[in-house]
């Protein structure tokens, strides 16, 4: 029974702050930019000094523009009362549901402290028995196309056959790219910010499903097209001299969902790039109401060959669920050109907890089911495997290569780079940094270009540090490192781990 | 299974003892494969004319220093005139089990038109047990029933069954199975292993040479260099990087690794893209060891295109790490290739007797001066291969540019 009388309020718990901003007041000049900036309204004037007002979400917008340095954010210790099996999240959920009766909803990746698989990892190195490279003195590749790949080159009366309009792929310069951020879930300046990065990394950026900004079709040639379940802003031009076409079945962070921007969102600017009316709610249903079946993904992506002439590569998208192998597979026989495997700690705008934090697989074990199955069906040098869901670091990037990714998708680090501090609060619109909001105010905080830099430095940072491991292995490629699951040796737990994902143990050598 | 505890006193060049497990035919069973450095060398006759063992153990046992006695081979090529077209399928057998094995599992699977024991010395120097050395001279029949009616082609019906006895007939290891070729190999020094099989007694028009220093053991004979499959053999000084891609690639292709070292890999690769893709010999190496993507840029157009392509479309046949590399081939002629990686982390050096009649390549000039004290010798460049063929000559002395002659 669920009393409509019983407001909200009459019968909201008051609950403890999770964080506050403590101001050292000997030093506060009391300029109250703090409070300007804090968009969560966390902070508020009272008297002659500046305190904290609730509600404080530890994004960490008041520290970075306080001029006196004075503001330090301090989680709130454990105000429950202890006890071993009721952790103070599981009670919190319970008491916030109590209040709403809805589904609880967050943002970023999954925030449980599920151990990642990558840390009980370690990568090998040469030593005596091969050389290994200095890449500062030698070549060290890391170029990397994505497409299909003919398998073998054809040779007619001792004449090599190069069939190259049959394949079109993607030269990339190093095994990453930025995942799909819409316009809507992040803003305008937000995705420039990624596009000019890709842009002048020679990589590729997702466009997210919300359609492609006009003012963004100067980077249509590093961008990826996502065509998702709502089909928002699919027009030719958003087809057509792009770098690639992805059909997205699901994501990481919701498996099995679809998307839903609410309308107060939906803006002139997101409704144009949309196509759909000012105001109204941007629903992506769960499945592609045209897709429900393997078959009905074999035409989708008939229907976006045919519709860009056969000049890009089309790829799918889908979230690492069990079964991720076989579906892997089926993808491939059904003509993906390239396939994206978004891992359960991948990130979102918003998405329900219980999904986030509870459905699909870790992108370790997702990567090396699906290149192993793609291996024993002989389809592996066909198609290009991206993957992403969590990398957190070029050391994460590395080993998801040496598991069996072509290129790894990273889209929170690039955020983060941006100004993100992962305060999980994207669904609420009211980023303070300017990335995941579309308010004005505070988009304008946003710089693209010097955001595009910090991405910029981050990614090639990344790429440096690539080269220094491919070099400590003695391997000058990357193209040698993908799936190359002998440099990996397992040190977790659990080494039924290590066995599914065909990865020696520590300790194991080859003779 | 063979195992026999030899010599305990037994030891190596440096006095250091040497492992005392020692296996035949059976792989042994804590193998995980095998690492180390090697001394390669190998000869071919460009008129014709017939070489000498004699000549092949020489210029192996001059670069001692590249061995400690855990494994060296010898493969002939034109080596049977008399049975040029038919298979000849090497053995070695743990015991007469192993051998009732095979003959069994061949039986109405090959028409076998000739069996003899391949001669072996029966005192050596090298630490028994020694496996019992076969050779079946076999024809492949019209009527070709391999777990259904595949419609194999006569070679890749050889194929499969080959790998199938090494994978699963017990007590058996079919160490070569090309026409006009064999292999002889063994766990011993270069020089013992030449004694063992009495080499002088063969000639032929192109002899491959490998002797090991491996950094791990147990010894397997039939784990030792030459590896071969048809008529390939392999003789490979280095250690393969990329092994578990390159893997992929023959796996994916159907072939199964029994030896589990990337020299098997490397021989399976070659079949795959020469025979199987009828890859020019060229082409198949610039995949293996290709030019950087900076000096694929400045190539002419349709060069750069066949370059590109090569390494988009068999990026998993690009052999990282050091390596040189030894092929020899009798189909359909005898050819020899040597290939040193893209960065030239191993040596390999070619020569040519001063009347033009033998071309060598080998890991070390010694090797060639033994043999032939006024060659002319070059350093074939990095990733670049050499090839010569008995009746043509030397076709590349492994410093022309890469696609010289490729029909594009």
């Amino acid at each position: 029974m669920s009393d409509p009388k019983i407001t909200a309020k009459r019968s909201d718990h008051r609950l403890p702050e999770r964080f506050v901003p403590r101001i050292d007041y000997d030093l506060c000049r009391v300029c109250k930019r703090c409070i300007n900036e804090c968009s969560y309204q966390a902070l508020e004037f009272k008297g002659s000094k500046v305190v904290s007002a609730g509600g404080c979400v530890a994004c960490g917008r008041c520290i970075a523009v306080c001029p006196a340095n004075c503001i330090e954010i301090r989680p709130v210790p454990p105000q429950f009362a202890p006890h071993g099996n009721w952790s103070e999240r599981s009670r919190r959920s319970i008491l916030a549901q109590a209040s709403s009766g809805g589904v609880l909803l967050s943002s970023c990746g999954a925030d449980d402290p599920h151990p990642a698989i990558f840390d009980d990892l370690l990568l090998d190195a040469a030593q005596v028995t091969n050389p290994s490279i200095d890449p500062l003195r030698e070549p060290v590749e890391t170029v990397t196309y994505l497409g299909r790949r003919p398998g073998k080159l054809e040779v007619c009366d001792g004449k090599v056959i190069i069939r190259e309009d049959d394949t079109p792929l993607i030269r990339m310069d190093m095994p990453l790219m930025f995942g799909h951020i819409s316009l809507g879930s992040i803003s305008y300046n937000a995705q420039k910010a990624l596009f000019m990065a890709a842009k002048e990394l020679n990589i590729v950026a997702g466009s997210g499903e919300g359609g492609l900004h006009p003012d963004f079709y100067q980077y249509a040639d590093r961008i990826c097209s996502e065509v998702a379940s709502g089909r928002f802003g699919i027009k030719p031009e958003y087809l057509k001299g792009v770098a690639a076409v992805e059909i997205k079945i699901g994501q990481g962070a919701k498996p099995g969902h679809g998307g839903h921007l609410p309308g107060e969102k939906v803006t002139t600017m997101i409704s144009e790039t949309r196509m759909i009316p000012r105001g109204t709610d941007a629903l992506s249903p769960y499945p592609h109401h045209d897709i429900y079946s393997i078959e009905d993904l074999a035409q989708l992506i008939s229907v976006l060959k045919e519709s860009t002439e056969y000049r890009l590569p089309v790829g799918v998208k889908i979230a690492a669920v069990h079964n991720v192998g076989a579906i892997a597979s089926g993808l491939v026989r059904a003509g993906a050109d390239f396939l994206t495997v978004d891992g359960f700690k991948g990130g979102t705008g918003a998405a329900p907890r219980v999904i986030r934090d509870h459905a699909g697989l870790p992108v370790e074990v997702a990567i090396a089911a699906v290149d192993r199955r793609l291996t024993q069906e002989g389809l592996r040098n066909r198609v290009t495997v991206c993957a992403g869901g969590g990398i957190r670091s070029s050391a994460d990037m590395i080993k998801a290569l040496a598991l069996g990714a072509d290129v790894v998708m990273v889209s929170t680090a690039a955020m983060i780079a941006m100004g993100c501090r992962v305060c999980q609060q994207c669904h609420r619109g009211l980023c303070s940094w300017g990335i995941a909001t579309q308010r004005d105010d505070l988009t304008d905080r946003l710089d693209p270009e010097v955001a595009a830099t910090r991405i910029v430095r981050l990614f090639q940072a990344w790429n440096e540090e690539l080269k220094e491991v491919l070099g400590a292995m003695g391997i000058d490629a990357v193209e040698s490192l993908v799936g190359n699951r002998d440099r990996l040796r397992y040190r977790g737990p659990n080494p039924k781990i290590a066995e599914v994902m065909n990865v020696k143990h520590i300790g194991e050598g080859w003779g | 299974m063979n195992r026999q505890v030899s010599d305990p006193g037994r030891t190596d060049r440096q006095g250091m003892p040497v492992r005392t497990e020692n296996y035949t035919a059976s792989r042994p069973p804590e193998w995980q494969g095998q690492l180390g450095g090697c001394g390669i060398a190998s000869c071919i006759s460009l008129n014709g004319d017939l070489i000498c063992g004699d000549r092949i153990a020489r210029m192996l046992t001059i670069m001692e220093e590249r061995e400690n006695g855990l494994g060296a081979g010898y493969a002939c090529y034109g080596l049977f005139p008399q049975r040029r077209e038919q298979y000849c399928l090497q053995f070695f057998f743990d015991d007469e089990d192993g051998k009732r094995n095979a003959e069994e599992f061949m039986s109405g699977r090959l028409d076998i038109l000739h069996d003899e024991k391949v001669f072996t010395r029966e005192r050596s120097t090298i630490a028994p047990p020694y496996p019992i050395v076969w050779r079946y001279f076999a024809e492949v029949p019209e009527r070709r029933s391999w777990k259904g009616d595949l419609d194999l082609g006569e070679e890749d019906y050889l194929v499969e069954l080959v790998q199938h006895i090494n994978g699963n007939v017990e007590k058996a290891f079919c160490v070569s199975s090309g026409k006009d070729m064999a292999v002889f190999k063994g766990n011993g020094y270069s020089y013992e292993i030449a004694d063992f099989y009495d080499l002088p007694r063969y000639s032929g028009t192109m002899w491959l040479s490998h002797s090991r220093f491996p950094t791990n053991s147990p010894a397997w004979w039939a784990g030792a260099h030459p590896l071969s499959l048809l008529d390939w053999g392999v003789c490979h000084n280095g250690e393969i990087t990329s092994y578990g891609v390159n893997r992929k690639l023959v796996e994916m292709n159907g072939y199964r690794c029994t030896v589990l070292t990337d020299t098997e890999v490397v021989t399976y690769l070659w079949d795959l893209m020469v025979r199987r893709n009828r890859l020019p010999v060229e082409v198949a190496a610039f995949a293996m060891a290709p030019s950087t993507f900076h000096d694929i840029a400045l190539m002419p157009p349709a060069e750069r295109r066949l370059a590109e392509w090569l390494r988009i479309t068999y990026r998993e046949a690009f052999l990282n790490g050091p390596f040189s590399i030894i092929v020899g081939r009798s189909q359909p002629e005898t050819t020899l290739i040597a290939l040193a990686d893209r960065k030239k982390l191993r040596p390999m050096i070619a020569g040519l007797s001063p009347d033009g009649s033998v071309a060598y390549c080998a890991s070390e000039e010694s090797a060639i001066r033994i043999v032939e004290p006024e060659a002319r010798t070059w350093a074939p460049e990095a990733g670049n291969p050499f090839i010569a063929v008995t009746g043509k000559g030397v076709l590349r002395r492994g410093i022309e540019p890469s696609f010289q002659g490729v029909r594009m």
